[in-house]
């Protein structure tokens, strides 16, 4: 082991208490793991550099967990999640899908992977400019061959519901106010139905009442659907209404929590395989 | 895809107005150039084939490998079968048996090297109807021993309509022959050469001073030039044995070496054209695929291959490229329209005397050629950029755009 290995905080076992041990309670039986990253570390090059982003981070992460990743700027937190999203690839380690080790894949099997089982939200939002909020809210079930195009429609018309924009379906994204945006790519993450949605700093590009609308709206929608929620934020209102929470710190972890009524409750002990019980936090 | 390609392509208009722009003008251009070209050329043909030529022309077997130097060797002492299997060719407009000598013409002040042709007055000026006559008149059935004589000739010994000349040839057995003819009519043909060198007689006239009774070949007319290859197939299997068929194409080494000419020189214009379009094309499309590397970062994020994207930059392209070629093909056309009306005054080819006028034609084939070379440019200039797009990593498409 290294030193840079000794230091990390990935290898530090926190015991994870449920939020019932949190709180005094008894613990559930653990839930079913969801994504395991194993002993993950990526670098980027940068001209003959070699720049870490990650250093050896192992986690679990249940479904149906509503979980912040935290950290200042330059800590990994984005990296993390694109690994996690398979829209990167990690200098070495492993990453699971469900059962799927989605380091072996190939990249069209890793598209369409994230086809069926991951949404994204991005900070840009991100929509396409020539589609109109119904149309990028179809686009990604455009490639489910097993639906009828009315299926289809009343699965868009559902989602852009849930998320309240039914009236602004023909709207284009720049005859949307930011947080309408933020609304379409919510529903378009949720509309093939995924088992987690990664959201790069959601709330970034919001105004503050908008920003808590829209995390408002997330934390419903998990609370209803169990779809598993994962942020990569530095605003704090994000990680207040997270139940679990994952710190980072030059590409380390430093820190796991637990949320036990209004506090954290942190692991901080060593270990080679940092777990989070997927408790649900009905604060 | 072609819905989201379509939308993407209508974004920036006024970029796509300019690359439908420099796609449909490179498009225009060759259907002007190409049309222009298929004119002159086609303008060449019909006058080569229509001032001496013919479509066809029967020969006895070995008299055009033997360059004509031993005209008595191969004459057809009796062309009647060949006249009937030429009149069973469907096709045949005309026919016209013919024999050509070396010899001399004298008009008392001077004496000149000539070539003699032996013609049926009649026939002949149907086949010959791109002769023109610069004074007198051509010849007709009556004028047993009248004369045309070619323009250059006529300049050379100072001939006038009505002037008397002497003709002398060798005859087979090699005894010189002379016979007195009065000139009726000065003739310009396609070919300089041809017209300061020739002589046209009856037939009648030609065969006493050879004292012989046959032809050295029989031309055809044809009513239409794309008849020929078939005409041809149909004579051969109607012909006795010992005889060969020469197309117009065989014969006409002027009309070949300038269309051969013009066809290069088309073909350096046409990769120039490409080339322009191919660039002005490739640039716009490097400029909007860049800006637009995050969109694609956010298809292949949300499950489409590499491929998809690689599909969605051609097709855009692709689609600019239909459309362009489209009003290129029409914008061409309209002008080739408008200034075959009015006609492009050409100078006399080389070894003519003859300017013309040109138009520009619509040829469905060049306007196809245009059209899909429009499209192909266009698909062409997309290709590496779309690559290099779709090569991006996923994660730093979507960096792109923040």
């Amino acid at each position: 082991m290294t030193s840079s290995d000794q230091h990390s905080a990935a290898n530090i076992v926190h015991s994870l208490p449920g939020r019932e041990a949190a709180i005094g309670g008894r613990p559930r039986s653990p839930k079913k793991v969801l994504v395991r990253v194993e002993n993950v570390s990526k670098q980027y090059r940068l001209d003959a550099q070699l720049v870490p982003a990650l250093n050896s981070v192992n986690l679990n992460i249940e479904q149906g967990v509503f979980m912040a990743i935290a950290g200042p700027s330059g800590s990994g937190k984005s990296t993390l999640l694109n690994l996690i999203g398979c829209i990167d690839t990690p200098t070495s380690g492993r990453i699971f899908i469900g059962d799927h080790d989605v380091s072996s894949k190939s990249p069209d099997q890793l598209a369409s992977l994230r086809a069926r089982t991951i949404g994204f939200i991005f900070q840009t939002f991100n929509l396409l400019p020539v589609l109109s909020a119904e149309e990028n809210v179809e686009y990604p079930l455009l490639q489910f061959k097993e639906l009828s195009i009315a299926e289809r429609r009343k699965r868009v018309q559902r989602y852009l519901e849930v998320v309240g924009l039914s009236t602004f379906a023909r709207h284009r994204p720049n005859q949307l106010s930011g947080g309408q945006r933020q609304r379409v790519a919510i529903a378009r993450a949720l509309v093939v139905h995924p088992k987690i949605i990664l959201a790069d700093e959601p709330t970034a590009n919001l105004d503050h009442k908008t920003g808590g609308r829209i995390l408002r709206l997330m934390r419903r929608i998990n609370r209803q659907t169990r779809t598993t929620f994962v942020f990569s934020t530095h605003d704090q209102r994000v990680i207040d209404m997270a139940i679990r929470r994952v710190d980072l710190e030059d590409g380390e972890i430093i820190r796991l929590g637990v949320r036990a009524g209004k506090e954290w409750v942190y692991a901080m002990e060593r270990m080679n395989d940092s777990s989070l019980d997927g408790e649900e936090d009905d604060s | 895809m072609l819905k989201l390609a379509l939308r993407n392509i209508l974004r920036q208009r006024t970029r796509t107005a300019l690359t439908l722009a420099a796609i449909a003008l490179g498009v225009a251009s060759l259907v002007l150039g190409g049309g222009f070209v298929d004119d002159i050329l086609l303008q060449l043909r019909e006058a080569t084939i229509r001032s001496q030529l013919g479509h066809l022309q029967v020969y006895k077997r070995g008299q055009f490998a033997s360059g004509g130097h031993h005209p008595y060797d191969f004459l057809i002492e009796s062309p009647d079968a060949i006249e009937r299997a030429v009149d069973a060719v469907p096709g045949v407009v005309a026919r016209a048996a013919r024999v050509s000598f070396s010899g001399l013409i004298s008009n008392g002040r001077g004496e000149l090297p000539i070539l003699v042709e032996g013609i049926q007055p009649e026939p002949e000026a149907r086949i010959g109807s791109a002769i023109s006559i610069l004074a007198g008149r051509k010849l007709t059935a009556g004028d047993d021993f009248g004369i045309m004589v070619g323009e250059g000739l006529a300049h050379a010994l100072k001939l006038k309509v009505g002037d008397n000349v002497n003709l002398v040839l060798a005859t087979r057995e090699g005894a010189m022959n002379t016979l007195d003819f009065k000139l009726v009519g000065v003739f310009r043909s396609l070919s300089r050469e041809y017209d300061t060198r020739a002589v046209r007689i009856p037939l009648g006239a030609a065969q006493e001073l050879t004292a012989t009774s046959g032809v050295n070949a029989v031309v055809v007319l044809l009513a239409d030039t794309d008849l020929t290859a078939r005409a041809r197939a149909d004579l051969e299997a109607r012909l006795p044995a010992g005889y060969e068929v020469k197309t117009w194409q065989e014969l006409a080494d002027f009309y070949n070496s300038t269309a051969a000419l013009y066809e290069r020189q088309f073909g350096v214009l046409l990769i120039i054209i490409l080339v322009m379009v191919l660039l002005s094309v490739a640039n716009s499309v490097n400029m909007t695929l860049h800006e637009r590397t995050p969109e694609f970062g956010i298809m292949r994020a949300l499950g489409r291959t590499s491929r998809d994207a690689f599909r969605l930059a051609v097709l855009e392209t692709a689609l600019l490229g239909a459309i362009g070629a489209t009003i290129g093909v029409v914008v061409g056309a309209a002008f080739a329209a408008v200034i075959s009306a009015i006609g492009i005054p050409m100078p006399p080819p080389p070894n003519s005397e003859s300017g013309f006028t040109a138009a520009i034609r619509i040829v469905p084939s060049i306007l196809a050629a245009a059209f899909a070379l429009g499209i192909l440019a266009s698909i062409g200039a997309s290709l590496l950029p779309a690559r290099h797009l779709a090569r991006i990593p996923v994660v730093e498409a979507l960096r792109r755009g923040v």
